[in-house]
């Protein structure tokens, strides 16, 4: 049975507790486990944070719509917001083997949402910009791999 | 965080040449979006059907007109139809009578640049309460919904009658099955959202209960709730020193709202300006910004 979970905040720097708190809250009762909870929590807040810095740079910020969907095989986390889109395809792979002080700072965010993720998916349609990130459950995944 | 990612300072969307509305292209792709400026070039009959998706049936029938033929009893038409061929804007006007002055109903649809809808007017009243003229100041002229010009003993009437700003007559509580139309017009048309400018605070809420997110102006709107709170800066401003800044009207949206027309977002020094807010077809954004708000 799948069990659907929304909560839509303005998009601040100091919502980004709520979102946490929110997926926290979702696993808890869904029985997901520890590891796979604090992957979600990660991309989650990683995606948030970008929506809050770039999405909606130079504007009043809008809304961001979290929607979880969790079944017994998987979560399916989708972000909506209405800021401008990105192309997540386009970002530079970061360099993890360079020396520390020769990195830029940041630029992993997306890195750790690949990592953290099964799948990840971005649409920008006229309802909205769509990051769409997939989480197989460790029970699923025993059982196909 | 994402420091490198190469944002488009714009979306790129333009919105293309809508063509013309064959059959073609109907049997075709279902999920592309026709614009007004499509339907309008349609025969009138033709998009008089089309448009007759936004009025609810109901609704007309209540005042006695033929949700079909939008003639009354009087066998006179009660429903006004503007939608010219080489426009992307569609109004829609009812009134209750023929010769009424002011409609009860009247939805103004829009194309916009991206491709989309903008629902740019939507008032709903009951023509049988009573009236407050708002909407000219004491020498005639156009207020503009009390933007441009106020006309300040009509407001403060409007105000303890129990309407909101920017209302000449009370609501007809008509507003979800408004919206179950149009998200029927706008599934009809393979649109996926529509937008809109809330023109003030009262209607802002009201737009969130209808399920809209906000494109732009969510913070706001927390920020507004936070400083309405006793200790928040709002709070302290509603010091009685006009009727529209009583010390109680902090506790319901319409109280907020006529201390925000009355210009009380100087104190926060911003102003009501640049609010957007987007429904997503069939769904509710859930957004709360005053959480147990008394009207």
């Amino acid at each position: 049975m799948t069990e659907r979970l929304k909560l839509t905040r303005a998009a601040e720097l100091e919502t980004l507790p709520v979102f946490r708190q929110f997926v926290e809250a979702a696993c808890q009762r869904a029985g997901i486990d520890r590891e796979t909870c604090f992957a979600l929590k990660l991309a989650v807040d990683e995606a948030c944070a970008n929506v809050i810095t770039h999405g909606y740079a130079g504007m009043d910020p809008g809304s961001i719509i979290l929607e979880l969907n969790l079944d017994p095989r998987q979560v399916i986390v989708t972000l909506t917001d209405f800021g401008h889109p990105f192309e997540p395809s386009e970002a530079p792979q970061p360099d993890l083997s360079a020396a520390l002080e020769d990195r830029p700072t940041g630029g992993l965010g997306l890195y750790f949402i690949y990592s953290a993720m099964d799948e990840v998916d971005y649409q920008t349609n006229e309802d909205g910009n769509h990051l769409i990130l997939t989480k197989h459950l460790p029970a699923a995944r025993d059982k196909t791999g | 965080m994402f420091r490198n990612l190469q944002l488009k300072k714009a979306p790129h969307k333009v919105a293309p040449d809508p063509g013309e509305l064959s059959l073609q292209r109907l049997i075709g792709d279902a999920s592309l979006p026709i614009a007004l400026r499509t339907l309008n070039q349609l025969p009138r009959n033709t998009h008089q059907r089309i448009y007759r998706l936004l009025l609810p049936p109901g609704l007309l029938t209540r005042f006695d007109i033929n949700p079909l033929t939008w003639k009354g009893p009087d066998g006179d038409r009660h429903v006004e139809l503007i939608a010219e061929p080489g426009t992307g804007v569609v109004r829609l006007t009812v009134r209750h009578a023929a010769e009424a002055p002011d409609p009860f109903l009247h939805i103004e649809l829009a194309d916009n640049s991206f491709n989309g809808l903008d629902l740019a007017l939507l008032l709903v009243r009951d023509p049988n309460s009573p009236r407050f003229h708002t909407d000219v100041d004491e020498a005639g002229h156009d207020t503009h919904f009390g933007t441009t010009r106020r006309n300040l003993k009509e407001e403060e009437r409007a105000m303890r009658a129990g309407l909101a700003p920017g209302q000449i007559r009370a609501g007809l509580n008509a507003s979800p099955t408004l919206f179950q139309h149009l998200d029927a017009f706008l599934g009809f048309l393979s649109h996926q959202s529509v937008f809109l400018e809330p023109l003030t605070y009262a209607s802002a809420w009201i737009f969130e209960r209808r399920g809209f997110a906000y494109v732009r102006g969510h913070k706001l709107m927390d920020t507004l709730h936070h400083e309405f709170q006793p200790g928040g800066r709002l709070h302290a401003a509603l010091d009685g020193s006009t009727p529209f800044r009583q010390p109680d009207q902090w506790r319901t949206v319409r109280g907020r709202a006529w201390a925000i027309q009355e210009g009380l977002l100087s104190v926060l020094d911003t102003k009501w300006d640049g609010l957007r807010m987007v429904k997503q077809i069939g769904r509710h954004a859930g957004v709360e910004t005053f959480p147990g708000a008394v009207y």
